[in-house]
């Protein structure tokens, strides 16, 4: 019931947003770029809508409650990234002229082989993304109203097709921008109503934390996976008393654990309140202010290589208008990142024995039921689910766009035609990969989206945009390197032996090494050979400001004047005389 | 209004070429005017101070502030309004910091491209 409440909404607001940003489309321009015609804030509001994530939504709150408060690390790191991004590559990026990062890469280098790696790395990064996001969707959907995991998987998968496929990037940018202010919406007034409705003894615990050592009261805990857990003295569950020793929970399984009874273990989990939850510093596996660091430059320099956003800034109509794109969308982001840590800290007090399942991306749906069993907490978890389900969309809607991108305009050149199939086709492709992916830990695979970008395309454009000496060689050597060590590093902690300490920490988070080694190649190959006669014109062009725009003009024409969005909404005569004007 | 479909009236070439594989012509090496090269080197030689700057700003912060966390574990017990600290630094100090250095750097870099007067 909830679940149809919350997500039918935002299905039928989502398609009507959508269609009503559906326009004539001619050009692959028009549907990767939505003809470049989007202003500023506009622009920074879809950026951040589609940034904003299951990760964001869910994510962040889930891991204040499994790892401890040092989780709130991360959306510092992927706000800083814009700010790398406004420094670095927003205006350059622009004026190149692009649409998708493999065309900046042969508008700069001149290389269609570079074009090819850029492509398929774009495609490994929109997927370690785009399946964790369907992936939640359906598991959001089962831990709210049980239905099965494939349908909130399909639901979102057909949406965002059905949108790509009608209205490009247009109507993805409409959508993006209002579920920006849609899910900041639910997801601030949800937090003010959980603090005022708490009372003032939780809302003590919340800033005075104990560590989680006993039930406070009759917990039914439901795993949704097999975990072992570790009991240090005997409890009775049900009529039958456990020995302590281990005990494993099967998925589908609920246990009740008695009030007063001694919280079980869990490996590689430390319980909610203890010091070592407390330190406000990350702490996987290896010493806690490596991790924190590493954590950072992971999510920074990756945030700047990421192909979804960066196709976003191709949507402004110059370079100046990308920057200030970056700027707005760093004070959006911090808006939405001060309330994270709220549902974290009253998740760690209200709902400690997720952390015994692993299901801690469900901290912040369960909340409202918690502080309210009667129609107001079902109303707040309605809000939140509904909320969480626009995150998958509107990020899923940027990613199959660069799909569609990469495949049907880097790969195979083809037409708009082809590119609409494609998106139908990433999205199936995309359902069939998220369906037995129901057990992987999203964050993990996110994070491992945002290395690999770290590791190549952060290298690639910035010294693309600011060294005139790159050749093309050292492009390739570098984004190889980059994209072979991090899938390097996955492979070892997939297969490999479990590395703990420090060789723990640089295999599960690689940016640290990945990233400088793709720099010390590119510009090493680089200063070995010769760039191109042209290569220094080609960087130039990357930082010349367009000519400003007369005052009382129309709107600026920059590269697609010929179709450009504005004359499509008058008559066809007019229409085509303004094109004849134009060209 | 009839019901007629419309049909696009093209020659016979035009459709042949729509028909086949479109390539995309290959790149030329771009090219710049003297005189835009010109403009586009003092842009970015203005542009170089405030990136350093930004990301000098950028890194102390992202660097500095878990160094500062890590070497004062004190901080937990400190209490603001109730709330340690140390977790309050985790909100309050880094956004708007971020806000405002991204605020400093777009006057900056719109600065240095405006033409000189």
């Amino acid at each position: 019931m909830i679940a149809v409440l919350a997500v039918a909404p935002v299905v039928l607001v989502t398609l009507l947003v959508g269609l009503r940003g559906v326009a004539a489309m001619r050009t692959t321009s028009d549907f990767l770029v939505a003809s470049r015609r989007v202003s500023p804030l506009l622009n920074s509001a879809a950026v951040s809508g589609e940034y904003l994530s299951a990760a964001s939504f869910l994510g962040v709150a889930g891991l204040v409650v499994k790892d401890g408060v040092g989780a709130l690390w991360y959306p510092v790191g992927f706000t800083a990234g814009y700010v790398a991004m406004l420094v670095l590559v927003a205006a350059p990026m622009r004026r190149s002229g692009a649409v998708t990062v493999p065309d900046f890469a042969e508008a700069r280098l001149g290389s269609r082989p570079l074009r090819l790696l850029s492509a398929v790395v774009v495609l490994v990064i929109a997927g370690l993304y785009l399946v964790p996001q369907f992936r939640t969707a359906g598991l959001v959907l089962t831990a709210v109203s049980g239905t099965p995991y494939w349908v909130g998987v399909v639901i979102a998968a057909v949406v965002a097709a059905l949108i790509l496929a009608v209205g490009g990037m247009r109507a993805a940018t409409y959508v993006q921008a209002f579920q920006f202010f849609l899910k900041l919406a639910l997801f601030i007034v949800p937090a003010l109503w959980l603090l005022f409705a708490v009372g003032p003894q939780t809302r003590h615990d919340a800033v005075h934390p104990a560590e989680f050592t006993r039930f406070a009261r009759d917990t039914p805990v439901t795993f949704s996976l097999d975990v072992t857990l570790e009991l240090r003295e005997p409890v009775t569950l049900g009529n039958h008393t456990h020995p302590p020793g281990e005990l494993t929970a099967r998925a589908g399984q609920t246990l009740v654990f008695p009030e007063g009874a001694e919280v079980p273990g869990v490996r590689g989990g430390a319980p909610p309140g203890g010091p070592d939850w407390q330190r406000p510093l990350l702490d996987d596996d290896g010493p806690p202010l490596l991790s924190t660091w590493a954590v950072l430059l992971a999510t920074v320099l990756g945030t700047m290589g990421l192909p979804h956003v960066l196709m976003r800034l191709h949507t402004s109509p110059d370079g100046r208008a990308a920057r200030r794109t970056a700027a707005i969308t760093v004070g959006l982001l911090s808006v939405f990142y001060l309330f994270p840590g709220v549902y974290g800290l009253l998740g760690s007090v209200l709902v400690p024995q997720l952390y015994l399942t692993g299901a801690t991306d469900t901290a912040v749906v369960a909340l409202p039921a918690q502080v309210d069993t009667g129609t107001t907490g079902a109303v707040f978890t309605t809000l939140l689910t509904a909320g969480a389900f626009a995150a998958f969309l509107a990020t899923s809607l940027g990613l199959l766009l660069v799909v569609a991108g990469a495949i049907s305009h880097d790969l195979l050149p083809g037409g708009v035609r082809r590119l609409r199939l494609t998106v139908v086709a990433a999205a199936a492709v995309v359902v069939l990969l998220a369906l037995p992916a129901a057990r992987l830990d999203a964050g993990v695979l996110v994070t491992w989206g945002f290395a690999v970008a770290a590791a190549t395309f952060c290298p690639l454009l910035v010294l693309g945009a600011w060294w005139t000496r790159l050749t093309p060689a050292g492009a390739i050597a570098g984004v190889c390197a980059g994209l072979l060590g991090t899938c390097g590093a996955f492979a070892v902690v997939l297969f490999g032996p479990g590395l703990t300490g420090l060789a723990g920490l640089l295999v599960a988070q690689p940016a640290p090494w990945a990233v400088p080694l793709a720099f010390a190649t590119m510009v090493g190959v680089s200063l070995r050979g010769r760039p191109p006669a042209w290569a220094a014109q080609a960087m130039l062009r990357l930082h010349l400001p367009e000519r400003a725009p007369e005052p009382s003009a129309r709107p600026p024409a920059g590269r697609d004047r010929g179709h450009s969005s504005w004359p499509t909404r008058r008559s066809s005569a007019v229409r085509r005389v303004t094109r004849r004007l134009g060209r | 209004m009839s019901n007629q479909r419309r049909v696009a009236v093209s020659s016979p070439q035009t459709r042949l070429a729509h028909a086949r594989r479109r390539h995309h012509p290959a790149r030329l090496p771009p090219t710049l005017d003297p005189a835009e090269a010109e403009r586009a080197a003092r842009v970015l030689r203005a542009q170089r101070r405030p990136a350093v700057r930004t990301l000098a700003g950028l890194a102390a912060l992202l660097f500095g502030l878990p160094l500062l966390l890590w070497a004062l574990p004190a901080l937990v017990d400190v209490r603001l309004l109730g709330v340690p600290a140390a977790w309050l630094a985790l909100v309050v100090v880094p956004f708007p910091v971020l806000v405002g250095l991204a605020w400093w750097h777009l006057r900056r870099a719109e600065r240095a491209e405006d033409p000189p007067p």
